[in-house]
């Protein structure tokens, strides 16, 4: 009885062990940033990351919002202004579209929804030539509206496949209740299906914004002029190539960084929701 | 209100055809339901009439209108669902108000209806409550209540009892019974429970592989089955069978099973003469074997043991061996039978069924 309760505590101090070791590995560069972006340059210059005792500042945070040469200020604004519609009109679509994979039956659907899996396998890189030769034709370069266009298009293809997989999920006699009640398609839809996948639409809500808010990849290619410049690039702006102010570097990521963060954290509830209906169904 | 005709329905999933050239009549007013084992179609077939399905062939009449080809909204019928399906995200009140909204009746006179639908169910205190924080017998007491707010012409339910605990359906069936006299709808019922079937419908439509079986009141499919299917889907236990072969004897004709023969009763003399030297099978219910000669009624002796007793408190259920065929007799559980007793059983002939080898009742 006693070697059996020893042996049950020393399993949970060896997983207590791992787990926070696992657990302080993933969240000490974030708390070294965290660190580097409160101290003076002087200081991180001379006294690295790791110094608890010294002068705390926020002024690498004020520099970074608000210096004109890579005001994040702007980049937040850009961001905003893409990443938002970026969100919702794949959202909008690809949940008609899922609901429609999901309950109704027409031609050539399989091999659609195939199209769909290859479009969600295929990587970035192989299609950023052909778009930006598409956006300049359409005078779209250079514009947040091509952004928007582009990360809207790229989020439909896994938008659908998440949303028709919870789609999926849902018993059908709550739609045909509200059939036999006298409700229409679309407003069985509006008025039933999303409602109760709430959970499912805020998981892809965070998804789809954390995912365009951090692309840098499709903005260093679309974006060329400063002022179009989104927050990702901003950061990067903040690197000279002789001279790097690691303090201010770090406020400027923490900064772009807080805004999924806090979208998780408002969304947590829905999102973890979320993810157990697709796993159990996926 | 209106009354409901199936005209030859007919439809097919794939190469199974759940619904097999159906016909059927329900009057206006009536409480009628669908009985049968799972995959015989009935759910289907309310699922034809709800406009859910679209037959492959047929029609479907309410009253002289042709609704074969309406989409449910423009039928004016309701369902109860197995799984309640009322919505979780939208409290009591807004759930049995749907129906209404959509119909666009004005805000005062869906207050006016909730309530008086919530009061025939006694649901009036949860209105401002979600789903999820009702019981399963509240929840079926919503569907129901938004199934009959509109006052639908025909209301349709799809085993509604099925998944409440034993107590509460009990309950509920008579609840559900009550309501719909007092209501007067229409009503189409479906349900593999047989119990529920014999105590809630006007009639019953037994079903089997896609057909109708037989239509009748309860009593009608208990007391005179058309088929064996009948005779052995309705009635617990069910009913003996014992194969047989009738044969014209000097006295009158008998019935000659490999282990007992017994003398058939004159007035089944004209029924019987076209089954002369024709293989049949008896049929005869548990509860009309007995134990103990009874007056008034015409009996059949034959010798038996007990093989197994089954107590259930009220009855008991014997399993009697009759040299090599089994056969079940329901007695009263005041007395006590012992495995291995020798008895002398008999079989109440006036209760006494014979079908044919196709399955067609004789009488």
């Amino acid at each position: 009885m006693v070697r059996r309760r020893g042996k049950k505590l020393i399993k949970y101090i060896v997983i207590n062990i791992v787990v926070w070791a696992l657990a302080i590995l993933w969240v000490l560069p974030f708390i070294g940033i965290t660190m580097v972006s409160l101290r003076p340059f002087s200081e991180v210059v001379v006294k690295g990351w790791w110094n608890i005792i010294g002068q705390y500042t926020l002024k690498n945070y004020v520099d970074a919002w608000t210096d004109p040469m890579y005001s994040l200020e702007t980049g937040f604004r850009n961001s905003l202004i893409v990443t938002i519609p970026s969100t919702v009109i794949p959202l909008f679509i690809a949940a008609l579209a899922a609901y429609v994979f999901s309950r109704f039956s027409f031609p050539l659907k399989t091999m659609l929804f195939i199209t769909l899996l290859i479009i969600m396998a295929m990587p970035q890189q192989m299609s950023v030539i052909p778009l930006f030769f598409m956006l300049n034709k359409m005078g779209l370069y250079d514009k947040l509206q091509g952004l928007i266009l582009v990360h809207s298009s790229w989020g439909l293809a896994w938008i659908t496949f998440f949303l028709k997989n919870f789609f999926d999920t849902l018993p059908k006699e709550i739609e045909e209740a509200a059939r036999v009640d006298g409700a229409s398609d679309f407003h069985i839809f509006f008025r039933i299906v999303l409602p109760m996948s709430l959970p499912a639409i805020a998981s892809v809500a965070a998804i789809q914004f954390t995912w365009v808010w951090s692309d840098f990849f499709y903005a260093l290619v679309f974006l060329v002029s400063p002022q179009n410049y989104v927050a990702t690039l901003q950061v990067a702006t903040m690197k000279g190539q002789y001279h790097i102010d690691w303090g201010l570097l770090s406020a400027g990521s923490i900064l772009t960084m807080s805004v999924p963060l806090i979208l998780y954290a408002l969304l947590q509830k829905y999102y973890v929701k979320g993810m157990v209906g697709w796993t159990v169904k996926g | 209100m209106v009354d409901v005709h199936l005209i030859g329905i007919t439809k097919r999933f794939g190469r199974v055809v759940a619904v097999d050239d159906l016909y059927l009549d329900v009057e206006d007013g009536e409480f009628i339901v669908l009985l049968g084992p799972s995959g015989c179609g009935k759910t289907t077939t309310l699922r034809i009439i709800a406009g859910l399905e679209k037959p492959d062939k047929g029609r479907i009449l309410f009253g002289e209108r042709d609704v074969t080809r309406l989409p449910p909204r423009e039928r004016n019928i309701s369902m109860v669902f197995q799984s309640y399906a009322v919505w979780p995200h939208m409290k009591v009140f807004d759930n049995i108000a749907f129906p209404l909204k959509i119909k666009k009746y004005p805000p005062e006179e869906i207050k006016n209806r909730v309530r008086w639908a919530a009061e025939l169910l006694q649901i009036e205190d949860l209105l401002d409550r979600y789903p999820a924080q009702l019981s399963g017998g509240q929840r079926q007491r919503v569907a129901v209540a938004r199934a009959i707010v509109v006052e639908p012409d025909v209301l349709l339910m799809d085993e509604p009892l099925s998944n409440l605990d034993a107590l509460l359906r009990v309950k509920m069936r008579s609840e559900l019974k009550k309501l719909q006299q007092r209501i007067g709808v229409t009503t189409i019922y479906v349900t593999h429970d047989q119990v529920e079937a014999m105590t809630m419908g006007d009639r019953i439509a037994v079903m089997n592989a896609g057909k109708i079986m037989q239509v009748g009141t309860p009593e009608e499919v208990y007391n005179k089955p058309a088929n064996l299917f009948v005779a052995g889907f309705i009635g617990s236990p069910q009913m003996n069978f014992i194969d047989a072969r009738i044969v014209e004897t000097d006295k009158g004709y008998v019935a000659e099973t490999e282990t007992f023969t017994i003398r058939l009763p004159e007035k089944y003399k004209e029924l019987l003469r076209p089954l002369r030297n024709e293989k049949v099978i008896l049929g005869i219910r548990p509860e009309h074997i007995y134990l103990e000669p009874r007056k008034h009624t015409t009996l059949a002796a034959i010798r038996g043991r007990i093989d197994f007793v089954e107590r259930l408190g009220s009855d008991n259920v014997l399993h009697i061996d009759t040299g090599g065929k089994i056969i079940i007799a329901k007695t009263s559980g005041n007395y006590a039978y012992k495995v291995g007793q020798e008895v002398e059983v008999y079989l109440d002939l006036d209760k006494l069924h014979v079908f044919k080898q196709d399955g067609e009742a004789v009488f």
